[in-house]
C-alpha cells in the first residue's frame, strides 16, 4: 500500500538535474523481495491494530463524534454501487482536470522556457494564481459555470496546474551547457533540440510534479463537489449531504474510499513512471 | 579549393567585460591551419585558447577580426556540419544508449549535406555516415561492448570515448577539443590518446586541441601552437617533426624530450616576459 515510500528520489523543483544512476537503471528487485520477510509489513500490521482500536475505544466514548468501524464497514459493504458510482464521478472529474490542467501547463511550460517574453508575461500570474486558496474561488465558478461537472475541472485543473509548470519548465532548462554547445555546433533547430534534448530531459521532473498533483486533483474535485452539492453526485457531494444528516458512517466510509482511490492513483504514476524509464533502458537492448 | 585553409583567423580580438575592468582575452591573433592537421593549443590558464576554441566553434563571436572554417564563418560551418564539438566533459544524453548517443546527430539538422555540398570543394565528400558505420567507430574505440549501455553505466574513460566518436561521426572538417582528457586519470588518458590518433588516422580530420599537458600536446600534435596570457596572444608556433604513428617508444626517445623542453621553453618565457 505504501507506494510513496519506494521512490522518494524524485527531483525537487528547482534543484540538481536527476542525473545520478539510480533513477536510470532497472527497477529495484531487492525491495520487492523485501515486502516477503514480516519486519517490512509487520510494524505497519500493528500500528494499524493501534490505531484501529483507539478509534473503536473512542468511538464508545464520544458516539456523537466517531462512528464505530463495524458501521462504517456495513454501510460499505451494504451501499457498496453507491459508493462505487461516486467515486466514479469524482475519479472522471479529478482525472479529466488533470489532464486539462496538464496540457495547459505542459504547453505553457514549452512557452516559456522557449521564449522569454512569455516568461515575463505569463510567470508572475502564475505565481499570484498559486498562492489564491482555490477554495475560495470555488463558489465563484460554480455561480459561473452552473451545476454541472464543469466547475469541477476547472478546480481540479487548475490545482494540477502550477506545479506541473513549474517542474516541467524547470526539466526543460536543467541542460547542462556543455550538451547544449555539442548541438549548438551541429545548428541543432529549436524544436530539434526541444525533441530530442530538453523534453527527455524534462521526463523525470515531470513525474514528480505528476506524484503531487493526481493525489491534488482528488482533493479539486471534492472541494469544488462540496461548493455545489445536492447536484451531481461524486464522494464529495455524499460526504456533504450525508454530515448534514448526521450519518457519520457515510462520511467516513466515503473519507476512506477517497483515500483508497489517492493511493490507487499514485500507484498508477509510480508504474507509468517505471514503465517509462524502463523503456529509456531497454529500448536499446 | 585545395588552396583553402580548413582553419584562417586574421587579427582577432577578443575582450570581456568593459572599461577598465575588460580583460583582453584574444588580443591580435592570426592563426591559419592547413586541413588534415593535427594542433595543439597550449597555455597557461587565462591565455585565451579556450576562447580561441569556442569562436571556431562559432559559440562566441570576436569584438574584431575574423574567423574562417574553410572559407566560411563558423556559423555557416556549423549550419553545414563541418565542425564536431568534444567539450571537457563527455555531455551524453543519459537517457539514450551508446549507440543512440552517437547516432543522434544524424537525425538532427538534416539540411547539413546539402548546404556542405554548396560550400566550395566538399562537394566530393560523402555525406553522412550511416548507422552500421557508427557501430564499427564505436567497435573501434573499444565501446563493441557498452554500446546499448546507457552512460551511467560507463566509466569515466569509456563516456569520453563515446563523446570522441560523437563527434567523429559527424565526419566534421574540424574536429575542436576542449581539454578532453583532462578529467581522466594518467592510463586512461594515455589510452585515449592512442584510439584518437588511430580514429584521426583514418579520417584525416583537422583537429584543435586544447590542452595543458605539454607531453600530451607533442605526443597527439603536428603542431603545438604555444599561448600566454594578459592579453591573451599567440607566442610561438612549433612543428612537431616525429614520425607516425606515435606508440609508447616515443616516450623514451630524446626528439621526445627535445620537444618537451622547447615547449616548456617557450611557455616559460611567455610567463616571464610577462612578469617583467
Amino acid at each position: 500500500m505504501t507506494v510513496a515510500d519506494e521512490r522518494t528520489t524524485a527531483p525537487a523543483t528547482e534543484t540538481e538535474p536527476p542525473v545520478e544512476p539510480s533513477r536510470f537503471s532497472l527497477g529495484h528487485p531487492r525491495s520487492r523481495i523485501a515486502w516477503i520477510r514480516p519486519a517490512a509489513w509487520l510494524p505497519l500490521l500493528v500500528m494499524l491494530a493501534i490505531l484501529a482500536a483507539l478509534w473503536q475505544w473512542g468511538a464508545e466514548e464520544l458516539p456523537y463524534l466517531l462512528p464505530p468501524l463495524p458501521d462504517i464497514g456495513s454501510s460499505l459493504t451494504t451501499q457498496f454501487g453507491y459508493y462505487v458510482d461516486n467515486a466514479l464521478v469524482t475519479l472522471g472529474e479529478a482525472v479529466a482536470g488533470l489532464a486539462m490542467g496538464f496540457v495547459a501547463a505542459f504547453v505553457l511550460a514549452v512557452l516559456t522556457s522557449e521564449l522569454p517574453l512569455v516568461r515575463r508575461a505569463v510567470m508572475p500570474i502564475a505565481v499570484v494564481l498559486n498562492v489564491t486558496p482555490l477554495v475560495a474561488i470555488a463558489p465563484a465558478l460554480v455561480v459561473a459555470f452552473g451545476f454541472g461537472p464543469l466547475p469541477k475541472l476547472v478546480i481540479a485543473g487548475l490545482i494540477c496546474f502550477f506545479p506541473i509548470l513549474i517542474n516541467t519548465a524547470a526539466g526543460l532548462r536543467s541542460v547542462s551547457q556543455q550538451v547544449l554547445q555539442v548541438y549548438q555546433t551541429m545548428d541543432a533547430g529549436r524544436f530539434e533540440l526541444l525533441w530530442h534534448v530538453r523534453i527527455p530531459n524534462a521526463l523525470p521532473y515531470v513525474f514528480a510534479a505528476l506524484r503531487i498533483v493526481f493525489p491534488l486533483s482528488i482533493v479539486g474535485a471534492v472541494v469544488a463537489e462540496m461548493s455545489a452539492s445536492g447536484s451531481s453526485g461524486g464522494l464529495g457531494t455524499a460526504i456533504s449531504v450525508a454530515s448534514s444528516m448526521n450519518q457519520l458512517p457515510v462520511v467516513y466510509a466515503s473519507i476512506l474510499v477517497l483515500a483508497v482511490m489517492g493511493v490507487l492513483l499514485l500507484l498508477v504514476v509510480t508504474l507509468v513512471e517505471r514503465r517509462v524509464l524502463h523503456w529509456h533502458d531497454s529500448a536499446h537492448n | 579549393m585545395t588552396g583553402t585553409p580548413a582553419l584562417e583567423l586574421r587579427s582577432v580580438h577578443r575582450i570581456y567585460g568593459f572599461g577598465s575592468s575588460a580583460t583582453n582575452a584574444l588580443d591580435e591573433v592570426h592563426l591559419t591551419v592547413p586541413p588534415g592537421r593535427f594542433v595543439s593549443l597550449i597555455g597557461p590558464s587565462g591565455c585565451g585558447k579556450s576562447t580561441l576554441l569556442r569562436l571556431v566553434a562559432g559559440l562566441e563571436q570576436p569584438d574584431h577580426g575574423e574567423v574562417r572554417v574553410h572559407g566560411v564563418p563558423p556559423a555557416k560551418a556549423c549550419a553545414a556540419k563541418l565542425i564536431g564539438l568534444v567539450p571537457q566533459s563527455p555531455a551524453l544524453l543519459p537517457w539514450l544508449s551508446v549507440l543512440r548517443n552517437v547516432t543522434l546527430p544524424q537525425k538532427i539538422n538534416k539540411g547539413a549535406a546539402r548546404r556542405r555540398e554548396r560550400i566550395a570543394g566538399f562537394a566530393e565528400r560523402d555525406a553522412a555516415p550511416s548507422a552500421p558505420d557508427m557501430r564499427e567507430l564505436l567497435v573501434k574505440a573499444g565501446l563493441g561492448e557498452a554500446m546499448d549501455k546507457l552512460p551511467a553505466e560507463l566509466s569515466g574513460g569509456m563516456r569520453q570515448r563515446a563523446a570522441i566518436v560523437r563527434a567523429f561521426g559527424l565526419r566534421p572538417d574540424v574536429l575542436v577539443m576542449d581539454e578532453p582528457f583532462s578529467a581522466l586519470d594518467e592510463f586512461t588518458r594515455e589510452s585515449l590518446q592512442d584510439q584518437l590518433l588511430d580514429l584521426w588516422d583514418e579520417l584525416k580530420t583537422t583537429v584543435l586541441f586544447v590542452t595543458h599537458s605539454v607531453p600530451e600536446a607533442v605526443r597527439l600534435s603536428d603542431t603545438v601552437v604555444v599561448m600566454a596570457p594578459h592579453p591573451g596572444r599567440i607566442v610561438d608556433i612549433i612543428d612537431v617533426d616525429l614520425p607516425r604513428p606515435r606508440g609508447d617508444r616515443l616516450f623514451g626517445e630524446r626528439r621526445f624530450h627535445e620537444y618537451e623542453d622547447l615547449i616548456r621553453d617557450r611557455l616559460r618565457r611567455a610567463w616571464h616576459g610577462e612578469a617583467a
